[in-house]
């Protein structure tokens, strides 16, 4: 697929200076891998579809799993999220995300959906269907975060969110994963709930503080 | 309003807004003003667009392979409904491409003086017409010989081993299901199907006796629900009203589609 070109222009980057060799490695960047494969499955390429599936399955099953926290549950919600980017992938241009960004949030939002869902269902019934052959995932443990795959904006995020203590990064990542109130937080996490209003706002002055510097 | 002046407190409220955290009275609040004032507005976009790098953040789990059947199902099952689709409908295909509105609106966008640019456009569009015209006879021609839609699905174990076939025909009501596993349930109980609705608690679809093939009798608005489910009951089975007492064996998504 290399055009002659642009090996030339890789060979003249590697000698002059590194953003030339940024610019020539743009193709293999994997953001313009995923695009390109989105481009395609918005014209009802299905090889596209199965080639974003093995590409990103793995990442967007962690975020399922993380939204609805058991793990057979969330293999429905990667489905629709699957159907879903298969339907809608003509509107991701529109969306100027990067493309993990992008699909991320479809599937946080089946995964909210699914959640919904369920709440309105006689939750507890299926519960019990649905104990008998999956393996619950604690909601509550410490989640160590994962830049694999993630945008350059993750990445600057990444970098801020670090920094912050491992308490007050948890529930800023709980809250916005399961958009969860500071009332339905502190119950989950059984913590006061001044503790929680406290841990998200500093957590959200530090990494406001944190983002400018890098913005 | 004092609020613009401050910005570190609009960059404040923009980002609990994007988390999710920024609720009631002060989330309706903090939308107006970014209606009507575009650094809000902008605050707002840069603030969800931050949140959304959480989500790629999550660290990766590997899902079954039954995930990606299923969505390759659905997918063949999607473009086979829109071939049936467009099979069905032959004569308002045909003229729709004559008739299509980008067409005309492509041609008159070329102004005057184009007449023998359109003349020839009209010749091509001639030839793809009648090449068109015939894949339409020709899968009319499938779709008729073919029989009426149907239901299928695959009902799997925890460990995405295939147990149960289960077909249903809409035109005779009946629902099959063959053993296609190992699977016997002890003489003292039955397998009684379900039907899970996207909401609602299961329906039961009625209860198996201990043949590799069983017929059941359902309407189809039963049968219209995303997944179908197996649960082992006491010998046979519990009231419908009463929902599955006994643990869930199998479970599959069932799909339309033509056999």
């Amino acid at each position: 697929m290399t055009e002659p070109w642009s090996l030339n222009l890789l060979a003249y980057g590697a000698r002059t200076s590194d953003s030339w060799t940024i610019l020539c490695m743009t193709p293999l960047n994997p953001d313009t891998t995923l695009i390109a494969l989105i481009d395609r499955i918005a014209l009802a390429d299905e090889k596209a579809l199965r080639e974003l599936y093995e590409l990103t399955s793995s990442k967007l099953y962690g975020v399922a799993v993380r939204v609805v926290t058991n793990r057979e549950w969330a293999e429905d919600v990667l489905q629709e999220a699957f159907i879903n980017i298969w339907k809608i992938a003509g509107d991701y241009k529109a969306t100027l995300s990067p493309p993990m960004a992008w699909m991320a949030l479809v599937v946080r939002s089946r995964g909210l959906d699914f959640l919904r869902r369920r709440a309105s269902d006689r939750a507890d019934r299926m519960q019990e269907l649905d104990d008998v052959i999956s393996d619950t995932v604690a909601g509550d443990s410490p989640n160590p975060m994962d830049t694999a795959q993630a945008s350059e904006q993750a990445k600057a995020l990444h970098n801020c969110l670090s920094r912050l203590d491992n308490k007050q990064r948890e529930v800023v990542s709980l809250a916005y994963m399961r958009d969860m109130s500071h009332g339905e937080l502190a119950e989950q996490l059984k913590l006061p709930l001044g503790t929680v209003k406290t841990w998200i706002r500093r957590g959200l002055e530090q990494l406001r503080g944190c983002m400018s510097k890098l913005a | 309003m004092n609020l613009i002046q401050n910005p570190s407190l609009v960059e404040q409220l923009a980002a609990s807004y994007a988390l999710g955290t920024l609720r009631g009275g002060a989330r309706r609040r903090f939308e107006a003003l970014a209606r009507t004032h575009a650094e809000v507005r902008a605050q707002a976009l840069i603030w969800q667009g931050r949140m959304a790098s959480v989500a790629e953040l999550q660290p990766q789990a590997a899902p079954s392979p039954v995930v990606w059947k299923r969505i390759e199902n659905l997918v063949n099952a999607e473009k086979e409904a829109k071939a049936m689709q467009a099979a069905r409908t032959p004569a308002s295909r045909d003229k729709g491409w004559w008739s299509s509105l980008n067409l005309w609106r492509g041609l008159s966008s070329m102004g005057v003086g184009v007449a023998a640019v359109a003349l020839m456009v009209g010749i091509n569009l001639n030839s793809i017409n009648a090449r068109l015209g015939g894949e339409v006879q020709e899968l009319t021609a499938k779709l008729s010989a073919t029989p009426e839609i149907q239901y299928v699905a695959v009902l799997a174990d925890d460990k995405a081993t295939a147990s149960m076939l289960v077909t249903f025909d809409p035109k005779s009501k009946k629902l099959t299901l063959k053993r296609v596993g190992g699977f016997q349930e002890a003489s003292d109980k039955s397998l009684q199907l379900w039907a899970l609705p996207q909401t609602g608690s299961p329906k039961s679809l009625g209860v198996m006796g201990g043949d590799a093939v069983v017929k059941l009798t359902a309407a189809s608005n039963e049968v219209n629900v995303p997944t179908l489910a197996i649960t082992l009951e006491e010998k046979g089975g519990v009231p419908a009203d009463s929902g599955p007492k006994g643990p869930l064996l199998f479970k599959g998504a069932l799909i339309q589609t033509a056999l």
